[in-house]
């Protein structure tokens, strides 16, 4: 078992050396102000069986949960994920694939809607087939915390104290990633901590464990990059029953989702009311924001859609069209996309579409409305029936980012911080920048980044009649028109047509 | 009032109307879709002009999601994909299909029911000069070439050209089956206009009804359906039977639509929650087809038909969509295309209190149902029960009241005596 634990500091004026302590073979950090990413990498063979057998059965398997609160993201750590839980993976070939399902119902809680994982997930589109790091099958639910996952690992993996304490401490994180592969034969679970657990700073001592449990701690201020495509880092590293004293260091890397210069870009996500069965999504940015920060960037839109939420891909090959909508065009689609199933015979998740949105034009953008609004007009699947009007359902905010030619993209994973498997990058080549545009909160009544939208469906307090009814009607109308074709209306006719006849 | 009918006096003056009526439409579509994002084109169109493009490139049509109609469809509007203003070539052919179909119908009354030109002239165009009509076939929706189709197949029948029929039955079931209901009449009416003696034998009259011209349009039409399916059936293999039979006998869409099972179907297929029981007549809107084929298919062509046989179409027609578990305003097109035949002496017209007052109670039910949908798609109420269910309810029994009257004007015989019958 290995650790890793990286506190970026936000304000290299507020750190000074000193607040960093070793002593013995722990560390102490004094009022750090900073975002804080912790990585655990266990073997296989130290965990319990039961979720070996689980693991082993998959070629490659990533998980990545976001928290639907917003949160600032600090370099190298801006990669962004819709919030919720996805699942990305590749099954060995030539075997029979494991019951994913129930390890996601077990670890991340029963209300995940998972029947059967060949049924549930959908396949990866794949645009670039150079990037072959890709997995080839994607899943994703909603699902609002991580407590069952403490739970599991509490019970379940847990051996001391000091784990449950870390286990516990997933609850604050922004994202957290669990990632193994058949290759390296373990698990890497990756927490990331946007801020300090109170009033922002960490106040904590990390103590040495074991010969076995060897602890890197690192606290590193971002500085000015002196490569346009590199990210620089200087600070200290410590290695806990190693170094005496934090060792200073510095080092810069290629980074494949690069902080954005403009640090007021930011983007909201909204439902036009009422939403009805069509409901229009959509994005606003303030527009003297959203310059591209070099030539050869596009703004993207990534979105992850559950299965009650879709949307109509040939609706989107008009030029015309896609520009009453601000978008350029729909680079991808995957998933569910049947265009008339209602949601209780859709087995799949959900589907992932990848926008390109248009941006203003730069001589409107001195003059133009402060606001720029992309539309993503979406549809809504039938829900079952239900005693009440209507059902809640959330729908996640979409990623939003610059994507940008990089000279050097196969150097980007020697970076320490590299975060792949987001679901997006498959669509674009090897050589890609990602500059994210963050979020920033809204939500209705949530305050999140989640958007919950009223969906109407059949409300069964009020349909007691209708069975009866119908079937009633049916029948009545069937006889008299039977009776109408074979019975004695044609004597009364007869004296109708003549009672016309007279009036004539 | 002179000018009037001295419009309807010339057939040339009708059918350029007709046509002029068409071209104005298409232009304004082109211009429409040029310069808006709303588009007058029918959505339908792009299913059949994609899966027309996956022919091109030597393709299945039933790459492209939603084309649920005969490849034969694609490959007529294989000139769609070449560039240009080849695109609308689609909407040009239904639009001259339409103005054959009305042309047909004008024969029709013309030459089969004894019209006069002028009266023929009006009632055709309550078909040549629909706005209705021309909007749905320049839009690009393909229910204007069945009315070509089917109105080619009354022609037939009634001008006794047998294997013709036969060819048009076949072929009209296979593009869109539910033509199928004609074969009854069709055969029933096709007797050989003696009496049968009533003391002749069970089986002297048995050998009396399968006449060569029975067996002539069962044989055609059977060898024209079967013939195109095994053909299509090689050529696409099992998409063909899924998408153009299959999905129709099992969908499930319960999208809100006119049909009066629609809530009933939304409310039975979907999932119980567990443990809680909803009494339920153990699915009968499973039995849905038995009075729907029984009126449409066996009933009214039974009874009716060799009264007037394009009266009998209609309620044939209508029947089926009213008692249908799926019903779009595009349906009603089906059954509109056979009410110039009926029309001319049906109480309808002789009465106009009656005629008018069903035709407003038929508009009513419409717009009432329309009012609830537009409440649930764009406001997001739940308008299922009691709005739109009741709604299609009404407009059910508003469409069952008409059938009422439109049957028993056949029964009278209103029809055969407004012309010279054969």
């Amino acid at each position: 078992m290995k650790q890793r634990i990286t506190y970026i500091v936000q304000d290299p004026d507020s750190f000074s050396p000193e607040q960093l302590v070793v002593k013995g073979s722990s560390l102490t950090l004094n009022r750090v102000q900073a975002a804080k990413e912790q990585r655990i990498t266990v073997g296989l063979d130290e965990l319990p069986s039961e979720l070996k057998k689980a693991f082993e059965q998959w070629h490659e398997l990533h998980i990545r949960w976001a928290s639907s609160s917003p949160y600032p993201a600090t370099p190298p750590f801006t990669s962004r994920v819709t919030p919720g839980l996805h699942v990305f993976f590749t099954p060995h070939k030539d075997q029979p694939e494991g019951d994913l399902c129930r390890l996601l119902h077990s670890v991340f809680g029963s209300e995940l809607k998972c029947a059967s994982m060949s049924e549930a997930s959908t396949k990866m589109p794949i645009l670039s087939e150079r990037f072959s790091m890709s997995t080839t099958s994607q899943y994703y639910s909603h699902l609002e915390s991580l407590s069952t996952l403490v739970g599991f690992i509490q019970h379940k993996v847990c051996k001391s104290k000091a784990c449950r304490q870390a286990a516990e401490a997933l609850l604050s994180a922004a994202y957290v990633d669990i990632d193994y592969d058949a290759i390296s034969h373990a698990l890497v679970l990756n927490a990331f901590g946007a801020t300090g657990p109170t009033t922002g700073y960490w106040d904590e001592t990390i103590s040495f464990e074991s010969e076995a449990h060897s602890t890197e701690v690192g606290v590193l201020t971002h500085e000015k990059n002196p490569d346009p495509e590199d990210i620089g880092f200087g600070g200290f590293l410590t290695v806990l029953g190693q170094d005496q004293a934090p060792k200073p260091t510095r080092f810069q890397t290629p980074t494949r989702h690069y902080p954005l210069s403009s640090a007021a870009a930011n983007y909201k996500t909204s439902f036009a009311h009422p939403t009805g069965l069509h409901p229009t999504l959509s994005l606003a940015f303030p527009s003297s924001h959203l310059t591209p920060p070099d030539s050869t960037c596009k703004l993207h839109a990534y979105f992850t859609l559950p299965s009650y939420v879709f949307l109509d891909k040939y609706q989107f090959n008009d030029a015309l069209y896609l520009a009453s909508h601000n978008l350029k065009r729909l680079r991808s689609i995957a998933g569910a996309t049947d265009l008339e199933a209602p949601d209780w015979v859709t087995s799949q998740w959900g589907s992932a579409a990848l926008f390109e949105l248009a941006i203003p034009k730069s001589s409107e953008t001195q003059n133009a409305q402060p606001e720029w609004n992309v539309t993503i007009p979406l549809h809504l699947r039938y829900l079952p029936a239900a005693d009440n009007s209507h059902t809640a359902v959330p729908v996640p905010w979409p990623v939003v980012f610059w994507a940008c030619r990089a000279e050097q993209g196969t150097k980007m994973s020697v970076n320490p911080f590299d975060r792949l498997h987001l679901g997006y990058e498959a669509l674009f080549g090897p050589k890609t920048r990602f500059m994210h545009i963050p979020p920033i909160g809204g939500g209705n009544g949530t305050g999140g980044l989640v958007e919950w939208i009223n969906v109407p469906v059949l409300d069964l307090r009020k349909s007691q009649w209708v069975e009866l009814g119908t079937i009633g009607t049916v029948i009545v109308a069937f006889l008299g028109l039977c009776w109408a074709i074979f019975g004695g209306g044609k004597g009364k006719a007869k004296k109708e047509s003549a009672k016309q006849k007279k009036k004539q | 009032m002179a000018a009037f009918s001295s419009f309807f006096s010339s057939s040339r003056t009708v059918l350029s109307a007709a046509i002029a009526l068409r071209a104005t439409f298409l232009l304004y579509g082109l211009f429409q879709d040029a310069y808006s994002p709303i588009k007058y084109t029918d959505i339908d169109y792009f299913v059949f002009t994609d899966a027309a493009r996956f022919i091109a490139r030597g393709q299945s049509p039933y790459a492209r999601d939603t084309y649920r109609y005969t490849p034969l469809l694609a490959w007529l509007l294989y000139p769609t994909t070449w560039s240009g203003l080849w695109f609308s070539f689609g909407k040009v052919l239904f639009a001259v299909g339409d103005i054959i179909a009305g042309w047909m119908m004008f024969r029709i009354l013309r030459v089969h029911q004894g019209l006069s030109q002028e009266r023929a002239l009006k009632y055709a165009s309550i078909w040549l000069l629909n706005p209705m009509v021309a909007t749905i076939s320049t839009r690009g929706s393909s229910e204007g070439l069945l009315g070509v189709f089917v109105t080619a197949l009354l022609w037939a029948v009634l001008s006794r050209r047998i294997l013709l029929t036969g060819f048009l039955l076949g072929f009209a079931v296979h593009f869109k089956i539910y033509p199928f209901i004609y074969a009854a009449s069709i055969v029933w009416w096709l007797d050989d206009g003696s009496k049968s003696s009533p003391s002749a034998s069970p089986v002297a009259r048995a050998m009396k009804f399968i006449n060569p011209q029975r067996i002539g349009v069962a044989v055609s039409s059977f060898l024209t359906f079967m013939g195109l399916n095994v053909i299509m059936y090689i050529a696409y293999g099992w998409p063909f039977l899924e998408h153009s039979y299959f999905y129709h006998l099992v969908r499930i869409d319960h999208r809100h639509n006119f049909s009066p099972y629609n809530t009933l179907l939304y409310m039975n297929s979907s999932p119980k929650v567990p443990g809680e029981n909803h009494a339920s007549f153990s699915e009968l809107e499973r039995m849905a087809f038995i009075p729907q084929i029984l009126l449409s298919a066996i009933i009214i062509p039974l009874m009716l038909a060799k009264k007037d046989l394009s009266s009998t179409m209609l309620a044939q027609t209508w029947v089926f969509v009213t008692f249908n578990k799926v019903c779009t305003s595009q349906y009603f097109l089906w059954y509109i295309m056979f009410l110039p035949y009926y029309l001319p002496g049906s109480i309808l017209m002789r009465s106009p209190r009656v005629g008018v007052s069903l035709l407003v109670l038929w508009i009513v039910g419409q717009a009432g149902w329309l009012q609830q949908g537009f409440q649930l798609e764009f406001n997001g109420e739940s308008t299922f029960v009691p709005g739109l269910w009741a709604w299609s309810i009404i407009f059910f029994i508003i469409n069952c009241s008409i059938l009422g009257v439109v049957i028993r004007d056949i029964r009278e015989g209103k029809a055969a005596s407004r012309g010279v019958k054969k």
